[in-house]
């Protein structure tokens, strides 16, 4: 057996990211046709503004999913509660001091992400039923906070939704939170996610401290939905307690293109990035059109048909790789 | 023995009760019960630095709860387990004591790379701390030398085959440089020469110093290496021996409680077959382009044995026969007593033409674990006991009934879950379900992986049994021994293809290993062989 190079190792280790890439290549060159002024100083602004939530709320899922914890049902719900949670206590309050806000978002997220991984752990509810339950009460509470999209962002965080040029704050945000994660992804913590994710068992029979390493997944995913919520906050300069639901579909559905196995152990930002992007495009692409009304549906089921096709077409450019390797081995 | 004054001057003697020093391994008066299972009832043991330890025992004697109670997955109900006099409670204080474990399942993390899963878990001390490329550096070396082919450590394990999955956690384990080794039926995926290069690794661990604890019930290799065996019967100890009282008869008569009979042992092999009309013949098949046809025709009342290294295509060609894996080319046929000889392509075909295939890897393709003892059982028969839809779950059940009963299954209720079964009789309940489905062929594809003796000898008089009644067998084992007095005929595999055929006086435990290496000739030793091969690895 030789050693493989640098080059196949790459492309067999983020394979899995191959097809949103793809998708998220040919929904740019469709965006642009459709809507040249995408790809000017302020329309990549805008897009940039109008996704950053997606995004972060979309890795926040990875993470979780990483680690064995299954789809994230709560975090689009969660990313809403931040951000009503900010208009109601902190903006109706006339506090608007940044790091009281920073402050706030993330320990929102933080501390609800904690409470679900302990019920998860302790008490040994499935994931997916202790995230639909989250989703559920927070999408209820979220109303009951605000019941109609109202309030004022402070100014400081009302420029972020600006959006005017490429480099805003909201980039800054974005390029930050990537870089930060893939300096995390080497380091041994990383590693830990990954292998209780792919086999809780044989990670707590090898010693790998299996509650702590869970605990810091869901903590980083707190941090990561406080921070969209922050984003959130910014793009719509106010608060607006109905998108819970929309989020967390868009975010599921940028989790599964990207590629990030819901079982756990596979995957990773590298896919989920650009599966938030092509979510987005696609959106955008049907904004071109003049839907009307109908927008919102066939937006729905634009996700839906081009998540099935993307997949499909994944699975059977896998088939043909993995047939290629036997008869290479053969 | 001297103590204190020669251990200043020389190393204090590593063996032995009188080593310096509390005993690696101490386990006093330990009992264990899951729900309404005693599994422990009062076992009692000591194990040594610089010796390897066997626990032994039939399948159910509590042999591995002891070895989780150890490696600190599970805690006692009463009693203790120390290692080097700490009490363990969990995982990460065993592996901080220096204890590393080798499981009878192929615990690894399937989606992550042979370094992360070699490495997982594995604390560093400060100042020890090692680079990713150290890392996957060792781990490519270490499983190199224990597979004897190259391993790239940047390989995912899901894509490895079984026995270097197993060797990926042995590696794991050896890895740590531990003090106590613990290696829980670790043979169970390997081939013969893979176990003998095991062998080897734990009499280097003990020349080290470690503590090697050997569970298993593969008590006839045992024989040749351990220093002092432990046996277990039905969650108690009752009694060690030493050195050359490591005997097979003695282990047995301590394990079962009862001297062995020679009478218990009748030789399929022994009942002639008449060879004039094939019940399965494959012609020419390739199970993949690269390699060699191979033919095969099975006679009914006939017991073919498939033996050979590991992954030289015996496994892919018994599944061919049975269509549960596609083959590149060539054709297998059944042949029934009035119609038309059926072709198989697909396990459709198969199943049609009543040719079954029963896997050793239980877990994976043989029990459903979360549902019950009946509903496994009765999985396959659904189909054909309906009326207009709806089950005939009486007529099952008497089906379950009887076949329960030929193979004096050892179960509960049969609403219980399957899991709660030991190996054996879960592989018992599987047989079951084939036979209830009057099989004309039954391809078992190294059934009798972590299956005790008493249950073995049951499963031979079986298939004996089936064969008498006009049906083929087919047996792939990783066990030579088990081939010889069970099989007519046995095929020996090299390089993806039929190497060669050993028939009557032929088989036996020398001719098929040589074979198995290549040589067609008697006249050899088998310890020139395994040298000759470990020479070539290194």
């Amino acid at each position: 057996m030789q050693q493989k190079t640098k080059f196949t190792r790459f492309t067999e280790r983020s394979g899995y990211a191959g097809s949103a890439w793809l998708l998220m290549v040919v929904l740019l060159i469709i965006a642009g046709v459709r809507a040249p002024y995408l790809f000017t100083g302020s329309g990549i602004g805008g897009f940039i503004v109008n996704t950053t939530p997606l995004i972060l709320v979309a890795m926040a899922m990875t993470v979780t999913a990483l680690v064995g914890s299954n789809v994230d049902l709560s975090a689009g719900a969660l990313m809403i509660f931040v951000n009503v949670s900010l208009v109601k206590f902190l903006f109706d309050q006339s506090i608007g001091a940044p790091w009281i806000v920073v402050l706030l978002a993330i320990g929102i997220g933080v501390a609800v992400q904690v409470i679900q991984v302990v019920i998860m752990t302790v008490v040994r509810i499935e994931p997916i039923i202790v995230t639909l339950a989250a989703f559920l009460a927070l999408s209820g509470l979220n109303l009951v906070i605000l019941s109609r999209p109202q309030g004022r962002a402070p100014n400081w965080l009302g420029a972020w939704g600006a959006g005017r040029d490429i480099f805003g704050p909201m980039t800054l945000l974005v390029i930050v939170v990537i870089v930060a994660w893939f300096l995390f992804t080497r380091t041994g913590l990383f590693t830990r996610i990954k292998l209780v994710g792919a086999n809780e068992r044989t990670a707590f029979v090898s010693g790998v401290p299996v509650f702590r390493t869970r605990l810091v997944a869901h903590v980083i995913s707190g941090v990561l939905i406080g921070l969209a919520g922050l984003a959130y906050t910014g793009f719509i300069a106010s608060g607006n307690p109905t998108q819970s639901a929309t989020y967390t579909l868009a975010a599921v559905t940028a989790l599964v293109l990207g590629g990030t196995s819901l079982a756990g152990g596979a995957g990773g930002m590298l896919g989920t990035v650009p599966g938030a992007i092509a979510v987005s495009l696609i959106s955008f692409t049907l904004s071109t059109f003049p839907l009307g009304l109908l927008a919102s549906f066939v937006t729905q089921f634009a996700y839906g048909l081009i998540l099935v096709l993307a997949l499909t077409l994944g699975v059977l450019v896998r088939g043909i790789v993995v047939r290629k390797k036997r008869s290479a081995v053969a | 023995m001297d103590l204190g004054a020669s251990a200043a001057t020389t190393p204090p003697p590593a063996t032995g009760p009188g080593a310096a020093g509390p005993p690696a391994i101490e386990v006093r008066g330990m009992h264990k019960s899951f729900g309404e299972t005693r599994a422990l009832r009062g076992v009692d043991f000591t194990a040594f630095s610089g010796e390897i330890h066997a626990i032994v025992g039939e399948n159910g004697s509590g042999k591995s709860t002891m070895a989780k109670i150890i490696s600190g997955i599970f805690g006692p109900d009463s009693g203790t387990a120390r290692i080097f006099g700490e009490e363990i409670g969990n995982p990460i204080e065993a592996s901080r004591a220096g204890v590393a474990t080798v499981f009878q399942e192929v615990l690894v993390a399937e989606t992550a790379t042979v370094a992360e899963n070699v490495f997982m878990g594995m604390r560093s001390e400060k100042g020890t701390r090692r680079s990713r490329s150290w890392k996957r550096e060792r781990a490519g070396e270490l499983m190199s030398d224990l597979v004897g082919h190259e391993i790239d450590p940047d390989e995912i394990v899901e894509d490895l085959p079984l026995a270097v999955r197993q060797w990926v956690t042995i590696a794991r384990a050896i890895a740590r440089e531990p003090r106590v080794v613990v290696f829980d039926e670790s043979t169970a995926a390997l081939d013969l020469d893979g176990a003998a290069r095991l062998y080897a690794e734990m009499q280097r661990l003990r020349d080290g110093g470690a503590c090697v604890l050997v569970v298993t019930h593969r008590i006839a290799e045992l024989t040749s290496f351990a220093d002092r065996a432990t046996v277990l019967r039905d969650g108690k100890t009752v009694g060690v021996v030493e050195g050359a009282e490591i005997t097979l008869d003695r282990l047995l008569e301590m394990m079962s409680g009862v001297a062995p009979s020679e009478d218990a042992v009748r030789a399929p092999a022994a009942r002639a077959v008449e060879r004039s009309a094939p019940v399965l013949t494959a012609s020419a098949v390739q199970v993949q382009p690269a390699f060699a046809p191979s033919d095969l025709e099975l006679y009914p009342g006939e017991i073919i044995g498939f033996a050979g290294l590991d992954g030289q295509g015996q496994s892919e060609f018994i599944q061919a026969l049975t269509g549960v894996a596609p083959f590149a080319s060539g054709s297998v046929q059944v042949h029934g007593d009035t119609e038309e000889p059926r072709s198989i392509h697909t396990l459709e075909d198969a199943i049609g033409a009543r040719a079954l295939y029963i896997s050793g890897d239980r877990r994976r393709e043989g029990i459903f674990t979360n549902l019950s003892i009946f509903e496994n059982f009765a999985m396959p028969i659904y189909k054909d006991e309906q009326d207009f839809g709806i089950i005939r779950r009486r007529s099952i059940m008497n089906k379950f009934r009887e076949q329960s009963e030929r193979l004096s299954l050892r179960a509960g209720a049969s609403t219980n879950l399957i899991t709660s079964l030991s190996g054996g009789n879960q592989q018992k309940v599987i047989i079951g379900r084939v036979l209830a489905q009057n099989p004309r062929v039954v391809a078992l594809n190294d059934p009798a992986r972590g299956v005790d003796i008493r249950t073995k000898r049951e499963l031979y008089q079986q298939l004996d049994t089936l064969a008498a009644s006009g049906a083929g067998v087919v047996y792939l084992s990783t066990e030579i021994d088990e081939l010889v007095g069970l099989c007519h005929r046995v095929a020996v595999f090299r390089d993806g293809a039929l190497f060669t055929w050993l028939e009557g006086e032929q088989i036996t435990s020398d001719r098929i290993l040589g074979a198995m290496f290549g040589h067609l000739e008697t006249d050899f030793q088998i310890e020139e062989i395994m040298e000759s091969t470990h020479a070539a690895e290194n």
